[in-house]
């Protein structure tokens, strides 16, 4: 009965022995030399693996970031520049500071604003109403209502706004990791210049469609007239297929093309209200 | 026993109200608008312009390459504009506006009602005349006839299928035409069963279409005594099964033939042409007469008895016309519906004009067409015992969600012929169809850019 049993642990033992000197030589051969920065640079991301910077996740965004060494065409939107000056610390190299961004949604064709023509029944889903046909209303270039870029968001920081049937974003919560951009089938929404106090000067419309036609479809489109370009001191803004676009890094926030335009399709939000102007 | 495709298929009760309705002639309205994009491929260019005075029948554009279609004037009159006009989905295509005068066409066509049966010798002068004729696919897809009479090289037709099945619920006009104008289809098959060098030739029927099928045997009958050309085509009883109109399903069905994935019926030797496409050639060879006519049902549960109708229309004229020629729209009815309640589009834009594969309007109530809530799935697999290409819908659509495109590809989604049979089987309304749509789409232009690459 002894026997069996001090045969047994001996026999266990040496299996064990055996195997972990297989494993080891095993372990040495095929052995992946990875820099330890990486884990390094991981421990200091936001770990959201939102795919917000271009790369797989935080672990594929790390290696990019060891390997190319450059820290201007790697950024982080959600840590923003915290975090970048973190990693730069942990590799050692400088970073050059980034204006923070925010999603900005460019359309404003709420159901006042822009009348439904008929009504969908299909699946509630941008990406399939859009692949279906232009659209419940006569714009279609318009957001589709589905919120497709609701469910995009990481963040919460976006949601449908009943009243006027379209996204709203909440610029605190926003990271401009860029998702809902991905995710809308119309190319609504846009990630620009956060500005101070957030403050933000923008086309909110993207209807290609002539004068006419976009104004008949909706009552705030961007009918192309040109008049903000021709008003804009800094050469920020150019029309193109008939619909005005403002370029934020040459914005000056001069708010002149706000008083100019016809439609009221240039949007300035979060500015300091004005108290002669609300009398 | 009567065959069928051997794979997957769903039934759905066939709805058929208006068969018994005769083919009425639809009036002409003041103005009509003629889409240049009325055939799968590139559209047409207009070579008409602003003030021109067209007839009926005449050339008004051009096709843009070699998938590609003719497009005649279906009326007499003259051209308003020239410019882009929504479709029935609100995407905008070029369109020509024609205001209508006294109807007068153009020459060389016979517009005659006897029927021609002596078959040209010269296969080259019959494909141009279909050519020429703006001929194209009615059996949904408007693929140009022309291309599709014509098998690459080092391939050979062996089997031509005249598709009558019309398997999709409440349509009739195939029905209507096989029934009334049986002789005009039968010499068109015979037509292209010449151009294809003799193949063998059979048309297609379900048996739901008893009528046709007695109607289509003693036209067969009739001409194979008049003329060896129309001799050996058979009259073939299927059947009935959603969706045997399907080009490769029908091939399955008639000659036990399977296309493999991404290949062309011809890759088994055989070509399908709808029934209506083959009364478009006969039109075209025999009569030189341009596709500006095809024939639609208007229909619908809640449409009354006597309000339906199948009805011969020109091509360009608006649906809102058509409503109003038909006495309105019912009152209960919430959506109108272009094709069958299977695979036809919502209309979103009633001023849309109507297009050579127009083939209804078909009115459904709230009841109808209401999504009952989604629920999980529950792994049932009715959804892949319903697909008739053997796809596995259910793990598609979990595929398409996470966006993985290559394992999509590697599940052959590119096969999906959007028939609809998931959809409609699916317990947890799960709405596989529309998802699986778009993700077909985006593999389909992977596939395509990875080929333009090479």
């Amino acid at each position: 009965m002894t026997t069996t049993i001090i045969w047994t642990i001996a026999i266990l033992t040496l299996l064990g022995v055996v195997l972990a000197v297989v494993l080891y030589l095993v372990a040495a051969k095929f052995r992946v030399e990875e820099d330890s920065r990486i884990d390094d640079v991981e421990k200091v991301l936001p770990g959201a693996n939102c795919g917000g910077c271009g790369n797989a996740g935080c672990r594929a965004f790390a290696k990019s970031c060891v390997e190319t060494m450059d820290l201007d065409r790697n950024f982080c939107p959600v840590g923003g520049n915290g975090t970048m000056k973190k990693v730069a610390a942990v590799l050692g190299i400088e970073v050059r500071e980034k204006a923070p961004m925010v999603a900005v949604v460019r359309c404003n064709g709420s159901c006042e604003n822009r009348p439904k023509v008929n009504d969908y029944g299909g699946y509630a889903s941008c990406r399939v109403k859009a692949a279906l046909y232009s659209g419940d209303t006569g714009c279609p270039f318009g957001c589709l209502g589905c919120g497709d870029c609701v469910a995009a968001c990481q963040f919460g920081a976006i949601r449908m706004n009943p009243d006027t049937g379209l996204p709203e974003v909440d610029q605190d919560k926003c990271t401009a990791c860029g998702a809902c951009v991905r995710a809308c089938p119309k190319n609504i929404i846009e990630l620009r210049n956060k500005c101070p106090r957030g403050m933000r000067v923008f086309v909110s419309c993207v209807n290609k469609d002539k004068g006419a036609v976009a104004r008949k479809a909706c009552k705030v489109a961007c009918i192309g007239c040109g008049k903000c370009a021709k008003v804009c001191p800094h050469g920020a803004i150019t029309v193109e297929d008939n619909v005005a676009y403002i370029d934020f890094t040459k914005c000056k926030l001069c708010k002149k093309c706000v008083a100019e335009c016809p439609t009221g399709a240039i949007h300035a939000v979060n500015f300091p209200v004005l108290k002669n102007k609300e009398e | 026993m009567k065959k069928t495709f051997s794979i997957g298929g769903v039934h759905p009760n066939d709805s058929k109200i208006s068969a018994g309705c005769r083919i009425e002639m639809l009036p002409v309205p003041q103005t009509v608008y003629i889409s240049m994009a009325q055939h799968l491929g590139a559209p047409a260019t207009p070579v008409v312009s602003v003030g021109d005075r067209v007839k009926t029948g005449q050339v008004i554009g051009e096709p843009a390459g070699f998938i590609s279609a003719f497009v005649h004037s279906s009326v007499t009159g003259t051209v308003k504009s020239i410019g882009p006009r929504p479709d029935l989905a609100g995407n905008k295509v070029t369109h020509v506006e024609i205001a209508v005068e006294e109807d007068e066409w153009a020459e060389g066509i016979d517009t005659s009602e006897t029927v021609v049966r002596e078959i040209p010798r010269d296969n080259a002068f019959i494909l141009d005349r279909i050519k020429s004729n703006g001929v194209v696919g009615l059996g949904g897809a408007t693929f140009p006839t022309h291309v599709k009479l014509s098998p690459p090289p080092g391939k050979k037709a062996e089997i031509l299928i005249i598709n009558g099945a019309e398997c999709e619920p409440y349509l009739t006009s195939d029905y209507r035409i096989m029934i009334e104008k049986p002789e005009q289809i039968v010499i068109g098959a015979g037509i292209m069963k010449q151009v294809l060098g003799g193949p063998r030739t059979v048309i297609g029927i379900e048996d739901n279409k008893p009528e046709a099928i007695a109607s289509m045997q003693a036209a067969v009958e009739k001409l194979s005594v008049l003329s060896p050309s129309y001799s050996g085509i058979e009259v073939m009883v299927l059947k009935k099964k959603y969706p045997q109109g399907g080009e490769k399903q029908l091939i399955d069905a008639v000659a036990r033939r399977q296309v493999k994935s991404m290949g062309l019926p011809i890759d088994v030797g055989a070509v399908v042409q709808n029934v209506a496409t083959s009364m478009a050639v006969y039109d075209a060879v025999m009569k030189n007469r341009p596709l500006i006519t095809n024939t639609l049902t208007v229909t619908g549960d809640c449409l009354p008895a006597e309000r339906q109708k199948n009805l011969l229309f020109r091509i360009g004229v608006p649906f809102s016309f058509i409503i109003e020629q038909t006495g309105g729209m019912p009152e209960n009815a919430v959506k109108v519906i272009s094709g069958g309640p299977m695979m036809g589009k919502a209309i979103s834009n009633l001023d849309a004009t109507t297009v050579k594969g127009s083939s209804s309007v078909l009115y459904l109530t709230a009841a109808q067409t209401v999504r009952r809530p989604e629920s999980n799935c529950i792994r049932c697999a009715k959804c892949v015992e319903a697909c008739p290409m053997g796809l596995e819908p259910y793990l598609l659509n979990k595929l398409a969600r996470n966006g993985m495109m290559e394992e999509l590809e590697q599940n052959a989604i590119q096969d999906c012929i959007e028939c609809g049979c998931c959809l409609y089987s699916c317990p947890a309304n799960i709405p596989l169809l529309d998802v699986i749509r778009v993700a077909k789409g985006d593999v389909m232009r992977a596939i395509r850019a990875r080929s333009a690459k090479k």
